[in-house]
């Protein structure tokens, strides 16, 4: 339990950052809505009276259109994501690889706790802190969507069914960064790979969305758990969902193995 | 010589990693342009639109059945990697000497100190040079199987040389940072934070008129790929800002980082 404590204590002044950042994004994005929806509706009707492959030819087709909620909101959590994912990816590959960095780990790991014991706590310690993130979240949705929505009314049980995926997300960047941890002999910076991580795999969505195609799809979980998709349908995108599932099993999998026979590179 | 040398070699698998994963991107991005290029019912629907309103549309849209359209709409999510890619160099390049502790061992040297900065400068914009090389020796490989059209050399040319330029932005402004803050955590989250601002102000810029204003402070919108491929040169205002930007990062670069305490 000391040990779950301690980790979660230096979770807690980053968290308030990564809270306020996303209440920032959804608040600044959504107070558009009102006037961006009205835009939106006129390029609509202009847009209804072109052919769907001429739209597609020009890139401008699928999805929600930006005027309803359900269709603004996806489009304003894609930055969410964006960010989540750079928080997750940070945390896994911090949460190891800090105490070799800071020369710390011989005197953690030759306290009288075994390495699987303390991968556990430091584990539930980093996840209790993406959780945390996650309820702010869900805080923010309802409030931001609440407070610029207008007279316009949207599908509170397809918000929440997105909100349900947003756990696996943060799993799926947290067991990348993992895995690299116990892969790779040391790890020197973790905002870099964090952020390239984040940042590439979002390029790669932010132009499947444009361009479609299967496999831009099957390589970022950003498509996996598309809001777009989510908050059209209701439901998720299983397939690939389940893609993204195989994919954090077998990262933990091989990582907690890896790990657990890792020569750790101490101080001296 | 020497510094240059071994900065390159300490960034050479960070390099290689995102080689890899960038001409692996730029395949994939070519591998979905096979359900357009010269798509028959799209090229139909485009040749039956009225002259005008192709225009209007093509000021907006790219055409992506063509090759160098396709491409237009691609290239700011490739730069988009690859403007992090130089930030996170550039902050790193200066940053690491602290981190890894060895900044006591490298002002032992007897070097000064802006001859460290210039030698990591270049090893860095060299990083720079060869990925982009990589990526743009990607797209004409991945475009071989297709016709190009004949504006096509001439707008590669241009994309080459505003992702050059872009990324230059993002190099001096992350060296900066580094340069700028003592603690080596907290520049790179400020970094982070900073691309992030600006990518969110480069998609406001598309959704609104008048948000517009935006466009001259995020270098995501200086050198629009459809608006390069439209008028065939860079608008020189945007060359102006960009230009202003490097040379006052690297200046500033240079300033604090020649007279500020070093964490050893």
């Amino acid at each position: 339990m000391n040990v779950i404590n301690f980790e979660f204590k230096k979770y807690v002044g980053s968290l308030w950052f990564w809270i306020i950042s996303l209440w920032s994004i959804l608040v600044m994005f959504m107070a558009m809505y009102p006037v961006l929806a009205r835009d939106a509706a006129l390029v609509d009707l202009v847009l209804q009276h072109y052919p769907e492959e001429l739209l597609r030819a020009f890139g401008m087709s699928g999805g929600l259109s930006l005027a309803t909620v359900a269709g603004f909101f996806a489009f304003v959590f894609a930055f969410v994501q964006l960010c989540l994912a750079i928080q997750s990816a940070y945390y896994g590959f911090q949460f190891l690889s800090v105490e070799e960095r800071e020369l710390t780990a011989d005197f953690l790991y030759s306290k009288p706790v075994s390495r699987s014991r303390l991968l556990l706590y430091k584990y539930v310690a980093a996840m209790a802190a993406l959780l945390i993130t996650n309820i702010g979240l869900i805080m923010g949705t309802f409030l931001s969507i609440e407070w610029f929505r207008g007279s316009m009314v949207y599908d509170v049980g397809v918000v929440i069914s997105l909100l349900l995926s947003v756990p696996l997300f943060q799993l799926f960047f947290f067991s990348a960064g993992f895995l690299a941890t116990a892969l790779s002999k040391k790890i020197t910076s973790v905002i870099g790979p964090a952020v390239g991580l984040a940042f590439v795999l979002y390029a790669i969505s932010a132009l499947q969305r444009i361009v479609g195609g299967a496999l831009l799809a099957l390589v970022s979980p950003y498509n996996h758990f598309d809001p777009n998709y989510i908050l059209q349908r209701g439901d998720w995108n299983m397939p690939l969902v389940t893609l993204s599932l195989v994919f954090i099993v077998a990262a933990n999998v091989v990582a907690y193995f890896m790990f657990m026979r890792r020569d750790l590179h101490a101080a001296v | 010589m020497n510094i240059v040398r071994r900065e390159l070699w300490a960034h050479a698998k960070l390099l290689l990693y995102w080689s890899l994963s960038m001409s692996a991107f730029v395949w994939m991005m070519f591998f979905e342009f096979a359900a357009y290029y010269k798509n028959p019912e799209m090229v139909q629907l485009i040749e039956a639109m009225p002259a005008e309103m192709l225009a209007a549309f093509g000021m907006q849209y790219a055409n992506l059945t063509t090759v160098s359209g396709y491409l237009s709409v691609t290239v700011p999510f490739l730069n988009l990697a690859l403007g992090i890619y130089a930030l996170l160099l550039g902050n790193n390049i200066i940053a690491k000497e602290e981190r890894d502790k060895t900044a006591g061992f490298l002002m032992t040297l007897p070097v000064t100190r802006p001859k460290v900065v210039s030698c990591k400068l270049i090893a860095a914009v060299i990083s720079c040079i060869i990925l982009l090389a990589v990526v743009v020796g990607s797209i004409l490989v991945f475009t071989l199987p297709y016709e190009v059209e004949s504006e096509f050399p001439r707008f590669l040319l241009l994309v080459t040389a505003s992702t050059f330029v872009f990324k230059l932005i993002f190099l001096s402004v992350g060296m900066l940072m580094a340069a700028a803050t003592r603690r080596y955590k907290l520049s790179g989250g400020l970094g982070v934070g900073v691309i992030f601002a600006l990518y969110l102000a480069s998609v406001l810029t598309g959704l609104s008129e008048s948000l517009a204003f935006l466009k001259y402070i995020t270098p995501f919108s200086y050198f629009a790929a459809p608006q390069l491929l439209q008028a065939l040169g860079f608008a020189p205002v945007f060359l102006v800002v960009s230009a202003v930007i490097i040379v006052s990062s690297l200046v500033g670069t240079y300033l604090m980082y020649g007279r500020r305490d070093l964490y050893v």
